[in-house]
């Protein structure tokens, strides 16, 4: 791997966004193409720290320091990527469905997903069933990604799978849940394609679902 | 009337919180909204009416017969006298709205008085079930850990603190520590036998920032309730696996854990310390999906695989509000009476549908019939209730209808439960439709719906 982008790759798994930011610009400007700074660099770091995370190396905190050094070196590569015509690996929906105010595991799912590079569309929390309808009719979105903390609230999972089928659009659309009270048996219950126990392991769940 | 199986419920736990031996393995329910799911109250209504907090606890005390109890399992509580707005929710408890430290790095310094928020109907429902049930069964107070507080206060920002502002961290850590002590001194002068440090984000953190952070201020609070003479939890949801050898060094009485760790794992960790270590039924998969056999089988797979010294059996976390009260009271017996248990899992298991077994003609009964199926009512105190409450009903019709109890401590009548499709027991079926499963009905609810059919 070119130093300079071993050096974005280091900055990520640190957290160091300063180092991060610098050495993507100077990628850039030393003509080096926008997918490899994106796909050696960054992506691989990410993945790189959703295995540590899975591992138990990383905790909360150091995923979130690494993917915030992401962002920075990712605010930069954006608009070359676009200007590129590099596509995304797909769009996801995200949110915490109706009644349920936790965000830190929607949060690390999107934030693993961005670094996989696909394209997030964050609902927050306490999305309704028709706000994440009306997000995925407008963005033509790949992917629906559900979470819920509460037993009490999971329930609100099912509630927007059947609204997708009452727009017509449930088939159109992959729908993966998660969540500490979330099982394999509640997802496949509900109807939804897959649930993931952790955030790492939800990306290799969204490329399977999307057949990448 | 069944008298407890475990005279002196408090009695055993604290010997147990003192690390002795004992013959017996103490069962704490954590039954927080959940009891208000025993008397037909929300959550939100039991977590703001004294009386009807009371009252579900006084239920849970009757029901599943604990050896200590929670008077109230709300995180919230000191939140919402600090200024976090507070998201109510019917059958959980309330969710953070708001965090006034969010965009502010200044560290508050007030510290919660008896008469703020709901601290004035927590701490006279302590009193009042201190008098009630505190001689026999040990009462634990929740506290909010510092942690968890201060995620409260701060939002999640708190976790990027450590790197960014870690003095500001320290800092907030030691006032969200003071607010514990304060709490922890009002919840000893109502009669709180335990005071439980209660900081579920600890399985968030790794052992080196737990170090860093969060030793000290746990490591206080610990010392300080010893030296108050209360025996100290340290609860953790999540896997905190990785934690629990940090977490033993602050030094707290016992360390309560949930599904996500292994507590043949964490036992191995927590004898080396001498702590006692509780849990850890899973609350969604067994407690509130499962059957009531799912619920045995894993307690008794508990008691079978961890030495009994040291060791508390409870629910890894606070149980969801629609847990089956059949399903808490298959732990509470498989607890209890282990061999007992073990004889009628294995009954269930070996036997089949098709032993021989007649089920009544139910389409050409002449009077009503109330069957009462139960694990066995002369040492199970809820399956008492539901028969007695059949028993009760034939009485008030003069015997005018057929009352029968099935015990499944016999093999037939394992198969007449697994022939009528039967999961969770006690239960009353009325000619043969199920009736009331959940709750233990009421002798005039009985007689509407014996009514029912008597008109049909």
């Amino acid at each position: 791997m070119e130093a300079i982008l071993q050096a974005i790759y280091d900055g990520i798994i640190d957290g160091n966004k300063d180092q991060v930011t610098a050495k993507v610009q100077e990628a850039l400007d030393s003509g080096l193409p926008p997918e490899i700074i994106l796909n050696q660099g960054m992506v691989a770091a990410m993945t790189e720290v959703g295995r540590l995370f899975e591992e138990g190396e990383y905790f909360v905190p150091e995923m979130l320091v690494a993917a915030r050094a992401m962002q920075a070196g990712l605010a930069l590569l954006k608009p070359k990527l676009v200007q590129a015509d590099v596509k995304a690996a797909g769009k996801v929906v995200a949110g915490t469905v109706k009644g349920d105010l936790h965000d830190i595991g929607k949060n690390l799912v999107c934030m693993m997903l961005e670094g996989a590079s696909f394209e997030i569309i964050d609902l927050g929390s306490d999305v309704s069933p028709e706000q994440f309808v009306e997000a995925v009719q407008a963005h033509k979105a790949d992917i629906v990604a559900m979470s819920a903390l509460l037993t009490t609230t999971m329930p609100n999972m099912k509630v927007t799978i059947d609204a997708l089928k009452a727009a017509g659009i449930r088939d159109k659309v992959k729908v993966m849940v998660g969540g500490a009270p979330v099982t394999p048996e509640f997802a496949r219950e509900i109807g939804a394609d897959g649930t993931a126990p952790d955030a790492s392991q939800a990306v290799t769940l969204a490329k399977s679902l999307i057949g990448i | 009337m069944v008298e407890p199986l475990s005279p002196n419920g408090r009695h055993l736990l604290q010997t147990v919180l003192r690390h002795e031996k004992t013959e017996q393995v103490p069962w704490v329910p954590f039954a927080g909204v959940h009891a208000g799911k025993l008397k037909g109250y929300s959550g939100r209504e039991i977590l703001t009416n004294g009386d009807k907090l009371f009252e579900s606890l006084l239920m849970v005390n009757e029901v599943y017969q604990p050896d200590g109890q929670p008077v109230v399992f709300d995180l919230q509580v000191e939140a919402e006298i600090l200024g976090c707005q507070l998201l109510w929710a019917e059958a959980a408890p309330p969710s953070v709205a708001s965090h006034p430290l969010a965009q502010n790095l200044t560290i508050p310094d007030h510290l919660p008085q008896p008469d703020e928020g709901r601290l004035p109907m927590i701490l006279d429902v302590m009193r009042r079930m201190k008098k009630a049930v505190g001689e026999k069964t040990a009462l634990f107070g929740l506290v909010t850990g510092p942690f968890t507080l201060a995620s409260h206060l701060r939002g999640t920002d708190i976790f990027l603190d450590s790197v960014d502002h870690p003095d500001f961290l320290t800092d907030l850590l030691a006032y969200t520590q003071q607010v514990a002590l304060r709490i922890a001194d009002y919840y000893i002068e109502a009669g709180m036998d335990v005071i439980a440090i209660v900081d579920p984000l600890v399985s968030q953190i790794s052992p080196r920032h737990f170090k860093r952070f969060m030793s000290e201020p746990f490591s206080t609070v610990f010392d300080y309730l010893r030296k108050k003479e209360v025996f100290s939890s340290f609860f953790v949801c999540g896997d905190a696996t990785k934690n629990i050898e940090v977490m033993c060094q602050t030094n707290p009485d016992s360390i309560f854990i949930d599904e996500n760790i292994d507590m043949v794992a964490a036992k191995q960790i927590t004898d080396r310390y001498n702590i006692t270590l509780g849990g850890n039924i899973p609350l969604t998969t067994r407690m509130l999906l499962g059957t009531q056999q799912d619920n045995m089988a894993y307690v008794i797979d508990l008691l079978d695989k961890l030495d009994h010294h040291n060791l508390v059996i409870a629910p890894g976390c606070d149980m969801p509000y629609d847990v089956p009260m059949e399903n808490v009271i298959g732990v509470m017996r498989a607890v209890r009476e282990t061999e007992h248990t073990r004889q009628i899992l294995k009954t269930y298991q070996s036997v089949e549908v098709d032993l021989e077994v007649t089920l009544p003609d139910y389409a050409s009964l002449k009077r009503p019939l109330v069957e009462v199926f139960t694990i066995d009512s002369d040492t199970c105190a809820a399956c008492s209730y539901m028969y007695n409450a059949a028993k009760r009903a034939a009485q008030e019709l003069n015997d005018s209808i057929d009352v029968v109890e099935y015990k499944i401590t016999r093999p037939e009548n394992v198969a007449r439960v697994k022939k009528l499709g039967i999961a969770h027991l006690p239960c009353i079926l009325i000619n043969g439709e199920l009736k009331f499963s959940s709750i233990i009905p009421s002798t005039r609810e009985l007689l509407e719906e014996i009514a029912k059919v008597s008109h049909e």
